[in-house]
């Protein structure tokens, strides 16, 4: 018994990995760019509705509200800086990107403390959900929930959408979708700002489960990174796969063995990388 | 117009000015002063409590202002939260001229910086928790104030099972190593000599974040009270999701290392109201030396003490008085004086134990008030109940060299 109900608090684990993943896998998958500053924007997600919320701001509307100012950020950074070094050796792209990184985790710091701070879960949703003997925060139903109905959302943009054939074209070949007369640059902006804007949406949604502190995006960049080679660099498919993989191995693992559960992740995309190095799902 | 050539120059100068040794700057100038050291984490994770910190040791320097006729200053060393970086920084001050040193925050960085200092023949004291410190690794320069694990349990544990009689199966939540076996053990006593059933426990790595999986092997063991062993904001990211897997209403918690003020401001009247917290230090302390303290603070800082102010407040006075009584800097002769030293302290009537360093006082049990009763907005938690209780230097395996 015990273990399905770690069974469903990992899902709900698995669908908040996969929102931080997913972003950094599209971003990789386009613009075969590696990138490090994708925690900061999970961070400056959690934090803009920290702030909102403070303010006396309706969570909801701040729910809203946080992604989009991150994706408007987001595609600031790229179309002012990335986009200019997106021809350089990868080692470039982990520089300028920790960089910016850090820029932003102080800059969090300067305005809203080293100490962090607690983001009240909506009334609404403030409840459980019981079943027998199972009790679940509405909370995270309501994350697995919503992120599940972004899944479907998203893979309908990338598979039924014109944008998306696009996206998946210039994955392939950047430069015989520019020959073709589509403006990539404005694509790869759009890409990386719904990538960010998606890190923020689950720096958003985060926040009231774990609170905010400068610091957590350097953790979500590290669970983000394990996802995204377990699933396969760039795929979509592998991002959501991955993300339930490591949630339910991680809640499960913290019956079977507790002291082992975060090692078990890293131990898992270890193996991974020995025996499959593309991922689960990767393409060459 | 500013051009590339001049901006590169520009940045080269800027950089190799913010590459000055940063961390060693003096309050006062040095010479014939006397100067206390404050190795205090001010970067890096921990720079908030570093902060606090700093900022109670310049009060009661510019307080004091005098000792044995020579102007009082002190130094504030940047430890970084890195026990190598403190050693190293403490070594350099020590060659200065600096021998009295108060600080040290986290274990790993207060037991390496004891052991450079006592080399040295100075005196540290520090507010961090390891048991090593006036345990296993205690040694003559080194003393501690904080009340070790022990203590932390019998004062909270035990009269919260006397107050809560139909409590009687207890889960513990714990880190693993050193200091969360040290709580754990104490927790694991007093069960057995009351009867209480301990249903389960759950260790968990020092980097964990997520305790979802922890909490719902809690809830399955359906116990009557939830004690959590880990501090900081582990201890922070336990409690809100314990509070939103809706434990709060269908059992006791007990956060029975918490920091006091600093935690609580971040954690809210929302998930603090009915639960249990053990502090080292309160600013509600009903003492006549707290009282005047908190009245200075806020003078001064509109603000209420937090156990990172006041500890290195109260850490450092002990420094200057024992330096004062022995009318001299050297570490010996303070050494001398501080062991079995008995003064007024911010908990009461505290005491030096000469025989391990570790100084004896109270350690608290407070309960989260709900928003609706606090008188203002420090005013988070009530006093339940206090008291000292200490190993003897023998049980805590202190052998002083």
């Amino acid at each position: 018994m015990i273990y399905l109900f770690q069974l469903v608090n990992g899902i709900g684990l698995g669908m908040l990995y996969f929102l931080l993943a997913v972003g950094l896998s599209i971003i990789f998958g386009l613009l075969h760019f590696v990138n490090f500053a994708h925690g900061a924007f999970y961070l400056l997600g959690a934090y803009l509705v920290y702030d909102m919320t403070e303010r006396g701001l309706n969570f909801w509307a701040a729910l809203l509200v946080a992604p989009i100012i991150v994706g408007a950020l987001a595609a600031l950074t790229e179309s002012v800086l990335l986009r200019r070094i997106y021809h350089l050796p990868h080692t470039f792209h982990i520089l300028v990107t920790v960089g910016l990184a850090l820029m932003v985790q102080e800059l969090v710091i300067i305005l809203w403390g080293p100490v962090g701070g607690n983001v009240p879960t909506p009334d609404a949703l403030s409840g459980v959900f019981i079943l027998g003997d199972f009790i679940y925060p509405q909370y995270r139903l309501f994350v697995i929930g919503l992120t599940l109905v972004l899944a479907i959302g998203l893979w309908g943009l990338l598979e039924g959408t014109r944008l998306g054939a696009v996206v998946r074209a210039g994955s392939e070949s950047t430069d015989m979708v520019s020959l073709l007369g589509i403006d990539i640059l404005r694509v790869n902006t759009a890409v990386f700002a719904l990538g960010a804007g998606l890190a923020g949406l689950a720096g958003a949604l985060a926040a009231p489960i774990r609170g905010v502190e400068p610091f957590m995006g350097v953790e979500a960049l590290g669970i983000a990174f394990v996802v995204v080679v377990i699933g396969g660099m760039g795929s979509y498919t592998g991002a959501l796969i991955a993300g339930l993989l490591v949630g339910i191995v991680q809640s499960i693992m913290t019956t079977l063995w507790p002291e082992g559960a975060r090692l078990m992740i890293y131990l898992g995309m270890g193996l991974v990388i020995l025996t499959m190095p593309r991922g689960l799902l990767g393409r060459a | 117009m500013l051009n590339r050539r001049d901006l590169l120059k520009l940045s080269s100068v800027a950089a190799s000015s913010l590459l000055l040794p940063a961390g060693l700057r003096p309050a006062f100038a040095a010479g014939e002063d006397i100067t206390i050291g404050a190795p205090l984490p001010m970067s890096g994770p921990f720079a908030a409590n570093g902060k606090f910190g700093s900022m109670g040791t310049a009060m009661i320097v510019e307080e004091v202002g005098k000792v044995l006729d020579r102007k009082l200053g002190y130094l504030e060393i940047d430890t970084e939260g890195k026990p190598a970086t403190a050693v190293r920084k403490v070594q350099e001050a020590m060659e200065r001229g600096v021998t009295l040193f108060a600080g040290g925050i986290l274990s790993s960085e207060a037991l390496a910086m004891g052991k450079e200092v006592a080399k040295g023949k100075g005196v540290f004291i520090t507010t961090a928790g390891a048991d090593e410190i006036t345990g296993s690794e205690c040694n003559k320069g080194t003393f501690r104030w904080s009340v070790p694990t022990f203590g932390a349990i019998e004062q909270t544990v035990r009269p919260l099972i006397e107050q809560l009689p139909n409590a009687k199966r207890w889960y513990t939540i714990t880190p693993q190593y050193v200091f969360g076996d040290g709580l754990l053990n104490a927790a694991k006593a007093i069960f057995k000599e009351k009867g209480i059933e301990h249903v389960g426990n759950s260790y968990h790595s020092l980097t964990e974040k997520e305790f979802s999986g922890y909490l719902t092997n809690a809830m399955a063991a359906k116990p009557d009270a939830l004690l959590i062993l880990n501090f900081g904001s582990q201890s922070s990211d336990t409690l809100r999701q314990a509070v939103s897997f809706g434990m709060k209403k269908r059992m006791t918690i007990l956060l029975a290392w918490a920091s006091g003020l600093e935690q609580f401001e971040t954690l809210g009247p929302d998930l603090m109201e009915g639960v249990y917290f053990g502090a080292q230090y309160w600013h509600g302390i009903d003492s006549p030396f707290n009282r005047e303290l908190v009245a200075k603070v806020q003078a001064k800082h509109k603000m209420n003490p937090n156990y990172a102010f006041a500890s290195a407040y109260l850490t450092t006075k002990i420094l200057i008085d024992a330096a004062t009584k022995a009318g001299s800097t050297e570490g010996s002769a303070v050494i001398q004086a501080m062991e079995g030293m008995k003064y007024t302290g911010l908990t009461g009537d505290e005491e030096i134990r000469a025989a391990d360093h570790q100084v004896i006082k109270n350690y608290y049990l407070l309960k989260g008030k709900a928003k609706s009763a606090m008188k203002d907005k420090d005013d988070y938690a009530d006093i339940i109940s206090f008291g000292k209780s200490f190993q003897s230097p023998e049980q805590a395996q202190c052998k002083m060299a």
